[in-house]
């Protein structure tokens, strides 16, 4: 019995030791930070978001550190902002929660004076309806819905959401997981808005899905790639960002803007209401856009680059990418996503409903 | 030849509850060593998420966070929470049922309550989350684990060391030193390592007090899923997995002492 507590004592202390080595280490950083007057960064993002080779350039140019912390959806963002408030001084949030963000007085408006770099993104993605004036945000990766397709089994080109119905593609069509996702795709199908609560639009494409659902292999967001890549799946609809991954380790695989229109989305940077660093936050802003440092960027993110700027520098490789390149062509088809409040209500309805049909 | 049968039944059922529960778990390994970075076809054996994992900046972050909130959290419900068992098993008072069913009563509250109330607390008091509100979050929740295993072990001691201790003209604290301690100790560690346990596992409750640079590692776990399950979050789990079960086998190990002297005891 001895022993074995000896052994315990033993592995403890080396836990403990090993703990104490990271903490140090910690502790020596944190010393230097006051010493040298270091400024810190309190980035609150998506995870794996930046090159991290972008942001120690950062560190190093401005002599600061960037925390880095990370959440998983919008929702969880505004709750940490609405309760702790001011704790972070820079973050990203999509496209609808800026509009929410906004109403809600929770953001800072930018001085566009510090951020010059914001006149090298393109033209229609400066001011878009979610932030009209583009005073609280600027936008950092954005995507289209699209239809992908595996050019071994489809050998007609899509053009339109109506060539997701074709029978011979049974058990093959994958839509994404989402109720705003499929219903709005519905909706454009038949020429609504995909913000649209008009009861008779919604029922229109809710009979449409009805008749797709036998089709329907899975409603699917986390693993569609890898159903497409390992061919289970022909045809669905997909994020243009997923489907550029997607063809990375699948040539055959395809991907348009139908001609009815989609849904466009963006995550921006935005600065939360008394951020301690605003000025160091804005420095981080306007240095995204420096157009080398954006090409470094989103080549390592792998998302389309809004930098008119950063083309030059910019590889073969990405500049050809179909995925990125259909989705620049498109930006005009794309019509952002609005809170539509109660609305959702009968969404969420018809959504069970249709996932209940087999 | 039914009994046979029987049992054979039993086992098959029991082997049918075993893959159940760790088939998911041996997946979720065997796919960290895939070669492709898709969970989708084995393409070949590998080591290079591992490594991924070692030159993540991101990742040695969360993992320093967890492994610094966790030592310190140990730390702290550990003693603390030995002298409250010791409290509670030397002494009679009023109401000592009541506080005793207090003081285990965070271990039945659903976490996501507990979480929910500390952050209103902490926002309500304006403290500021980060690493400070994740470390007394931590506590609060290891410490009922820490006052229950070791109780445990004291239920199962003899009282007459300690008073023959004092017969013989021991102190209180040499009788504490050379008695009480040495014999509390595999509790006390078994209550340590579950305390370390569950302040690296935790997520729920660290979800709501987490703050600017107190990522631990199941929040950073969580967030990467949103990009798509890779096989180097694989990875992760299952270094975060081996480390907890280890942990817990060396918890289990000290655990069998009090029970068996108890029936000695007996």
């Amino acid at each position: 019995m001895k022993k074995r507590i000896r052994l315990a004592l033993v592995g403890l202390f080396t836990i403990a030791l090993l703990v104490m080595g990271c903490g140090s280490n910690t502790a020596k950083q944190s010393v230097t930070n006051e010493k040298g007057e270091k400024q810190v960064l309190n980035l609150f993002s998506w995870a794996d978001n930046f090159s991290p080779e972008v942001l120690a350039a950062f560190e190093k140019k401005y002599n600061c550190k960037i925390n880095y912390d990370v959440f998983a959806n919008n929702e969880e963002l505004l709750a940490k902002i609405q309760a702790g408030g001011a704790q972070y001084d820079l973050i990203q949030p999509s496209d609808y929660m800026v509009s929410t963000m906004v109403k809600l007085n929770l953001l800072e408006k930018l001085d566009k004076t510090k951020i010059p770099n914001m006149k090298n993104i393109v033209k229609p993605l400066q001011a878009p309806s979610y932030d009209p004036t583009g005073d609280y945000s600027v936008i950092y990766t954005w995507g289209m819905t699209g239809i992908v397709y595996n050019k071994k089994y489809i050998t007609e080109t899509p053009t339109s959401w109506a060539d997701l119905w074709n029978p011979e593609y049974k058990g093959r069509v994958i839509l994404l997981n989402d109720s705003r996702e499929v219903f709005g795709m519905a909706l454009k199908k038949n020429g609504f808005s995909n913000n649209s609560t008009n009861k008779d639009q919604l029922d229109k494409a809710f009979a449409d899905l009805k008749t797709l659902a036998p089709s329907i292999l899975a409603y699917d967001t986390d693993t569609i790639k890898q159903k497409f890549i390992a061919e289970e799946a022909w045809i669905g609809t997909m994020w243009s960002g997923d489907a550029s991954f997607t063809y990375k380790d699948n040539k055959n695989i395809g991907f348009v803007i139908p001609k009815e229109g989609t849904l466009i989305w963006a995550d921006t940077f935005a600065i939360p209401k008394g951020a301690k660093n605003k000025e160091l936050a804005e420095k981080f802003i306007n240095f995204m856009y420096e157009p080398k440092i954006s090409a470094q960027n989103y080549e390592y993110i792998g998302y389309n680059d809004p930098n008119e700027k950063a083309r030059e520098f910019h590889s073969k490789e990405f500049l050809s990418d179909p995925m990125l390149k259909v989705a620049v062509n498109d930006v005009k088809q794309g019509e952002w996503l609005k809170d539509i409040g109660d609305g959702l209500t009968l969404y969420d309805r018809y959504w069970t409903e249709l996932k209940t049909i087999k | 030849m039914k009994k046979n049968w029987r049992s054979s039944a039993l086992f098959a059922y029991s082997l049918a509850i075993l893959a159940f529960l760790y088939l998911p778990l041996l997946i979720l390994t065997l796919y960290s060593f895939n070669d492709s970075r898709i969970n989708a076809v084995w393409t070949g054996f590998t080591f290079k998420w591992y490594i991924a994992l070692l030159h993540n900046q991101r990742v040695l972050e969360a993992l320093t966070n967890s492994l610094m909130i966790a030592a310190v959290s140990t730390f702290v419900s550990t003693i603390l929470g030995t002298m409250a068992a010791l409290a509670l098993n030397r002494y009679t008072y009023k109401y000592k049922a009541v506080i005793n069913g207090l003081l285990y009563l965070p271990i039945l509250i659903p976490e996501i309550v507990m979480g929910l109330s500390l952050l209103v607390l902490f926002s309500q008091t304006s403290v500021p989350l980060g690493k400070v509100t994740l470390i007394l979050a931590h506590i609060t929740f290891c410490l009922s684990f820490v006052i229950i295993t070791v109780n445990a072990r004291l239920e199962g001691m003899h009282k007459d060391l300690e008073q023959a201790a004092s017969d013989l003209y021991a102190t209180p604290w040499q009788t504490f030193r050379y008695i009480t301690f040495p014999l509390a100790l595999p509790g006390i560690v078994a209550g340590a390592l579950i305390a370390f346990t569950l302040s690296i596992d935790d997520f729920v409750i660290s979800f709501f007090v987490a703050g600017p640079n107190s990522t631990t590692l199941p929040l950073y776990v969580y967030a990467m899923v949103k990009r798509g399950i890779s096989p180097e979050i694989n990875a992760l789990s299952t270094v975060l997995m081996f480390a907890t079960i280890s942990l817990i086998i060396i918890a289990q190990v000290l655990q069998p002492q009090h029970t068996s002297s108890k029936k000695e005891k007996e």
